[in-house]
């Protein structure tokens, strides 16, 4: 019995004090502080060159195993093979899927927000 | 804007130097590491944004050391938590600390802290851990485990604090009238 009510006043008092932080919880708003944030933090080597490298040695690398296998070859003789009509009918069902996802993944982040 | 996102922010910024990144996490964090220091220093808004800008850049210079085992969320609460004291110990405060002292002196007359005044009353009742135990506890959501991370103590340790903050919280509060309400 004694534990049941020491149990209650627990739970009793957890609840006052969520209620008590969550009616003193207030968003900031940022009113200028990340810009002051962001005009002290010391300058550092842009390192952006890193994304073009290995972008750039995935392209010569994907040419030359291409080139390597005969699949480029391949590839260009499977596109003149297969009716237009084909090719036509991919590329738009591919933008129109794709245009989808994307809307709906845009729909989806701005409820998130 | 999730986990996810940071994990991605953070990496822009480590391996390319990506500063719009990193102004993300700033856009996402400030409120809630702003207000943790708002609390923690009762209300004093301009030493609480100086003591949050440090936070930020400090993350800045050492988030090549974050490993992702933790949230973000958390590895930036920690260095707070750290700039909080260390900025307690740099005032030669934390020695002997006289907490009545340094809230007074911590306290500022503005708009935001007039508002507050009830939680810091409240706050002021508990000692420094249990004060950050229960801020992160009820106010930030934190688990207990994140607790234990934040403060760099053991989980019980955590609880213990987070335990008598709650103790000490209610019987205030009852007697304040608060429940009644």
């Amino acid at each position: 019995m004694f534990t049941l009510h020491k149990l209650d006043m627990e739970t009793n008092n957890d609840k006052m004090l969520k209620d008590f932080f969550g009616e003193n919880k207030k968003e900031i708003a940022d009113f200028g502080f990340s810009q002051r944030v962001m005009r002290k933090l010391p300058e550092q080597a842009d390192r952006s060159w890193i994304m073009w490298l290995f972008a750039g040695i995935g392209i010569v690398l994907t040419l030359l195993l291409g080139l390597y296998t005969g699949l480029i070859e391949y590839a260009f003789l499977f596109i003149q093979i297969i009716p237009q009509l084909y090719i036509l009918i991919g590329v738009v069902s591919f933008s129109v899927i794709g245009g989808t996802v994307v809307l709906l993944g845009q729909k989806n982040s701005y409820r998130m927000i | 804007m999730s986990n996810t996102d940071d994990i991605r922010w953070v990496a822009q910024v480590t391996l390319l130097g990506d500063k719009t990144a990193f102004d993300k996490l700033t856009c996402k964090y400030q409120s809630p590491i702003r207000r943790f220091f708002l609390n923690m220093t009762m209300g004093d808004v301009p030493l609480s944004d100086d003591l949050a800008q440090e936070t930020f850049i400090k993350a800045y210079l050492n988030i090549a050391s974050f490993r992702g085992l933790s949230g973000f969320s958390t590895w930036l609460y920690r260095i707070a938590y750290n700039v909080y004291y260390d900025s307690v110990r740099v005032q030669k405060h934390y020695a002997d600390i006289d907490e009545i002292q340094i809230d007074s002196q911590h306290q500022t007359q503005n708009e935001f802290s007039a508002e507050k005044m009830d939680i810091h009353k409240a706050l002021k009742i508990l000692r420094k851990e249990e004060q950050t135990a229960v801020l992160l506890f009820y106010m930030e959501d934190k688990t207990h485990k994140e607790i234990a991370s934040i403060m760099n103590c053991p989980l019980g340790t955590a609880k213990t604090y987070i335990l008598k903050g709650k103790e000490k919280l209610s019987v205030y509060l009852t007697q304040a009238g608060y429940g009644n309400k």
